[in-house]
């Protein structure tokens, strides 16, 4: 266990370690403490002694007007260093006793930030995330998503707003889009709202992709909201892609699909174990048509969810792993939310996933100021712009790397294989593998192609 | 929930009459606007959107036969599926 102890060596050596001009080390102050192994790499801290502001006031107390004294004499010193776990009772009882100087030791916990929650502002700006991409360096290497078909699940794309935000020109693949039965309407032309934000998203990394519109969440049914859809929607959606995959010619296959949705209750699935259960079942068809359009060439990118720990969605409702269904399926890259200080934010879900256990795959940059898609002021925010960020990023790849010369199964192990770790070493249930690295993605490619030539 | 999934094998080229016919299905208990939706082209599988009643009827695991008047899989769950942002 980390400590920090607190001693009150001789007035000179305090007034010592007080002059930050005079270096002084932990074992100046502290050395042969019994059972406490110091950390030589932390300086000695001189912290002052609260006193009371008037004469008369009692000494122990710090519920009065204080006075805090920096004076050699009343001054003390903290170190750090660790106690063997299981020793920490005895050894904090016996340090005062074995060593006059001793005052104290307490607890030193580890500290994170704040993480980033529902209702912050942004943290920095999409062009921050054009920088953290690489997108000139994706660019020069031709890796600017030409040609490739980026399929945007979800509300409908509103493609002048997204012109106008981005200041460029988008293109909408008319002929490839599709509506649910129950939805009518034009791709490119649906109102602003969350589908809009993602095709921004989507852009940052591939601005020349083809955006082929599927406004599944608009599908109306009984009893559902303007903004949700069903799953079966998906499954016709899905269908559709298929027929677009298998109408390319093999030599330049490619299609990108993002999924920033997700099903946020058990309330309208089979309980788990239920054979029609979707959840917990790779044999839905949801998850079976995923499974087989991976297989046949398409990469696909489903947002982790917001139901992390710190701050987690309302509407959240499983108990526990709230990465359900497709969103944990193995043949998807489940992508969780970091900000673009290289912090997770609060609400992007933890793993393991249900489908698969080692979810989320990766993290990629949300919260920022992007397309404004979602009000004025308001930040592109939780997984939802997480996931099209990294599918425009794998739709980077895909404008030199198509599907036949690089699978999908090998494209989803390069961005595992090549994201900056963080937090623990090694894969966690926090950042997955880390955070999409596209530096590390263009090396791989570079070396990828040198060996094949 | 209204309607429910089920899973049915047909061999190429498929269609919902003849699912419906395989599996004895009205056109009442079918989402016919739905239609017969492939799920996996390799392995002659596809999916319809029935009642409840009816998906309870004809459904049952793996237990679908080229004749046996019963669906691959199913009942299947059909949920509603919602946007992952913004956070509330």
């Amino acid at each position: 266990m980390r400590v920090l102890i607190q001693l009150r060596p001789s007035p000179d050596l305090v007034a010592a370690v007080a002059d930050r001009s005079v270096p002084s080390t932990a074992s100046d102050v502290a050395d042969g403490l019994p059972g406490v192994v110091l950390d030589q790499s932390y300086a000695p801290v001189a912290v002052p002694r609260p006193m009371p502001a008037s004469p008369g006031g009692d000494p122990l107390s710090l519920n009065q007007p204080l006075i805090f004294s920096m004076a050699p004499q009343d001054a003390s010193v903290v170190v750090r260093g660790e106690i063997a776990d299981d020793e920490v009772t005895s050894r904090i009882a016996l340090l005062p006793a074995t060593r006059r100087d001793v005052v104290a030791v307490y607890a030193d916990p580890a500290i994170e930030t704040t993480l980033t929650c529902a209702g912050d502002p942004a943290v920095g700006d999409w062009h921050d995330v054009e920088r953290l991409l690489r997108v000139p360096d994706l660019t020069s290497e031709g890796l600017d998503g030409s040609g490739v078909p980026l399929a945007v699940i979800d509300t409908g794309i509103n493609a002048a707003y997204v012109k106008a935000a981005r200041g460029h020109d988008v293109t909408v693949d008319h002929e490839r889009s599709w509506n649910p039965a129950s939805v009518s309407g034009t791709p490119g032309d649906f109102p602003v709202d969350h589908g809009t934000m993602c095709a921004f998203d989507a852009l940052i990394a591939a601005p020349k992709a083809s955006l082929v519109d599927v406004p599944v969440l608009l599908s109306r049914r009984q009893g559902g909201s303007t903004l949700d859809g069903l799953l079966s929607d998906a499954i016709a959606a899905y269908a559709h892609l298929r027929e677009i995959l298998d109408a390319q010619p093999a030599e330049s296959r490619a299609l990108v699909v993002t999924n920033s949705w997700g099903s946020f209750s058990p309330r309208w699935d089979f309980p788990p174990g239920h054979p029609g259960n979707y959840s917990d079942n790779p044999a839905h068809p949801f998850n079976l048509i995923v499974g087989s359009l991976a297989e046949a060439g398409a990469d696909i990118l489903f947002a982790a969810g917001n139901c992390g720990t710190q701050c987690r969605d309302s509407r959240c409702a499983f108990p526990d792993r709230p990465i359900v269904g497709a969103n944990s399926h193995p043949r998807a890259l489940s992508i969780g939310g970091i900000d673009t200080a290289g912090a997770r934010v609060g609400y992007s879900s933890q793993g393991p996933g249900r489908l698969t256990a080692r979810k989320p795959d990766v993290c990629a940059y949300t919260h920022f100021a992007g397309s404004g898609a979602l009000g004025d002021g308001e930040p592109d925010s939780g997984t939802s712009a997480a996931c099209p960020v990294a599918a425009g990023l794998v739709a980077a790849v895909r404008s030199r790397w198509p599907a036949t010369v690089l699978p999908p199964a090998q494209l989803r192990t390069l961005l595992r294989r090549t994201a900056d770790d963080r937090s623990a070493v090694g894969y966690d249930h926090d950042y997955g593998y880390g955070v999409v690295d596209a530096a590390g993605i263009i090396a791989a490619l570079r070396r990828r192609a040198a060996k094949a030539a | 929930m209204a309607e429910v999934l089920i899973t049915v094998r047909l061999p190429a080229p498929a269609t919902l009459e003849a699912a419906m016919r395989r599996l004895g299905l009205t056109e009442d208990e079918v989402d016919t606007a739905y239609g017969l939706v492939p799920v996996d082209p390799d392995r002659n599988l596809y999916v319809l959107r029935v009642t409840e009643d009816a998906g309870r009827r004809v459904g049952g695991q793996g237990t679908g036969g080229a004749d046996s008047g019963r669906a691959d899989g199913g009942p299947y769950s059909d949920p509603p599926i919602e946007p992952y942002g913004p956070p509330r």
